[in-house]
């Protein structure tokens, strides 16, 4: 959602100026042209910046601060003063009455534009906690929220640990792996599990939800699955045990998909079952393309889900593919999740084709993974990964992503 | 994403949604459903007609509800899902726990 800055100024020209030069930037603009109504703007609905103009006639920049701090819904919201040139003694008591930042007139408007997004990029952080800050009264202080910050770094970090560093080497496999996290902690998760001399578990799986919960049910299933893979032998009969206990412990909006498998180097195959995750590619050396349907119900959501186990052999120079939605669903200058509240006005039904076409353009799709896998099949398990990265960038025209990606690569050595 | 619901004889709730599920729309369509079961309507249609795309959250929001109605003994079925739509019900298997009909007709039929 874009953030709103509320401008205030007595200068009707600067304000239309900072407006035209803060909206191309994404973000929502409101004027005030003084100070009493600056306060009444910021009290109905507190913006999620103020840029303050300090001489304003009957009530000043100073007084608006004061003001604000006074008042529960606006005491946190960030204020940058515009002062005049060589005030200093403006500077030092804006920034004693609690301004975040200052900037002089007359400005460079990209300057403006910098100082607004560092003050953003400073406080966007606290301004989602705050509703729960609010909602846990007095006792929550700002020694609270440093222990929450340090909380969330903790649990990433400790997920960051439960990730495998690297592949492992097994003897007559090359194994790669690639793992982009939008957010601190990711919902995307894969794990290599030694099981014989001979023997490998693999996981790839994605929870969905966000934050802390989701990690905590990654971490659950993690360490369900390195118990359990030692004491069950069939994949299947693993994921249902697993779906049991999650439904058993966890809200019904919080589920994961993950495909489990055993990867067998004597006799070259991976028995595997799916808990609702995108189908797995097997990419042949007379350059097929299987997709891998065998498998069950996402995780966690019902009891009643089955499972089924199934196998697949690898030839030399057979090629396995693992992935997650956030690669398959990567749209066209990544706009997959910020266009939401539009509507078509198509008539989807009459236009099924024209509707495909869309959607094909729109996002990356299995049909270019699998050309990407393809078209690439003689490299490396490593390589693959990157050409995949690569013709993801190509396609987004990105390197950022707005969603978890993770991908594992088993090619057979020849 | 816009949506409109009709509540109908049997006050079976029909929510026609059209346009993308994703993102920030996903939570107005979990808070429509919700709505309908807080005022004690747990018949839900969900209308996926005109649905080109809904992301995993809608999707936990589809089963969120649809196990509420069924505690309280009623039921959620989606009417007429496109291909995209259709492709993540099967790939999660949750056209094996959800009923998915084609035309109004039956979807109404199924409360009957």
């Amino acid at each position: 959602m874009a953030e709103t800055i509320l401008v205030v100024d007595d200068d009707l020209d600067i304000l239309e100026l900072l407006k035209m030069n803060l909206e191309p930037e994404g973000y929502n603009v409101r004027t005030a042209s003084d100070g009493e109504s600056a306060v009444q703007s910021a009290c109905t609905d507190p913006p999620d910046l103020i840029l303050l103009d300090v001489m304003m006639p009957h009530k000043n920049g100073f007084q608006v601060i004061e003001e604000l701090k006074d008042i529960e819904e606006t005491k946190n919201v960030p204020v940058i003063l515009v002062t005049a040139r060589g005030q200093t003694e403006d500077k030092v008591r804006g920034l004693d009455t609690g301004a975040d930042d200052y900037i002089t007139k007359p400005f460079d408007l990209r300057e403006v534009t910098a100082r607004v997004e560092a003050v953003l990029g400073r406080t966007r952080p606290i301004k989602y906690i705050n509703p729960l800050m609010r909602a846990m009264g007095e006792g929550f202080s700002e020694k609270g929220l440093e222990q929450l910050a340090g909380h969330l770094q903790a649990a990433a970090a400790i997920q960051k640990k439960l990730l495998p560093e690297q592949a492992p080497n097994i003897d007559g496999f090359n194994i790669a792996t690639l793992l982009q996290s939008s957010t601190s902690v990711s919902g995307d998760f894969y794990d290599f599990i030694p099981l014989s001399e001979t023997q490998i578990g693999i996981v790839l799986g994605d929870v969905k939800g966000s934050g802390i919960p989701a990690a905590l049910l990654m971490v659950m299933i993690r360490t369900a699955l390195r118990l359990l893979c030692h004491e069950e032998e069939a994949p299947a009969l693993i994921l249902k045990r697993i779906n049991d206990l999650v439904v058993r412990d966890t809200e019904a909006d919080l589920f994961a998909t993950m495909i489990y498998g055993i990867l067998d180097t004597t006799s070259s195959t991976f028995t595997y079952s799916n808990g609702g995750h995108c189908y797995p590619f097997h990419w042949t050396q007379n350059r097929d393309i299987t997709v891998l349907k065998t498998g069950g119900m996402l995780i966690g959501a019902f009891e009643e889900a089955t499972f089924t186990t199934g196998t697949c052999h690898l030839a030399p120079g057979d090629i396995l593919a693992f992935y997650t939605d956030g690669i398959t669903e990567t749209g066209t200058g990544d706009s997959t999740t910020s266009e939401g509240s539009q509507s078509t006005s198509t008539s989807v039904k009459s236009d099924d084709e024209h509707e495909d076409a869309i959607l094909t353009d729109m996002f990356y799709g299995g049909n270019r993974l699998a050309a990407c896998l393809s078209k690439n099949a003689s490299l490396s398990a490593a390589a693959l990964c990157e050409a995949v990265v690569e013709d993801l960038a190509r396609f987004s025209g990105s390197t950022q992503t707005h969603d978890d990606r993770a991908l594992i690569v088993i090619k057979r050595d020849i | 994403m816009n949506f409109e619901t009709t509540i109908e004889t049997g006050n079976i709730s029909t929510l026609h949604v059209e346009g993308k599920i994703l993102g920030n729309a996903t939570d107005a369509f979990r808070k429509e459903m919700e709505l309908q079961l807080q005022t004690g309507r747990d018949k839900l249609v969900v209308d996926l007609t005109s649905v080109p795309l809904i992301d995993s959250s809608a999707l936990g929001a589809i089963v969120t509800t649809l196990k509420c109605c069924q505690q309280s003994g009623g039921k959620l079925v989606l009417l007429n899902p496109q291909k995209a739509v259709q492709e993540v019900l099967e790939v999660t298997q949750l056209a094996t726990v959800i009923e998915i009909y084609d035309t109004e007709e039956a979807a109404r039929a199924a409360f009957m």
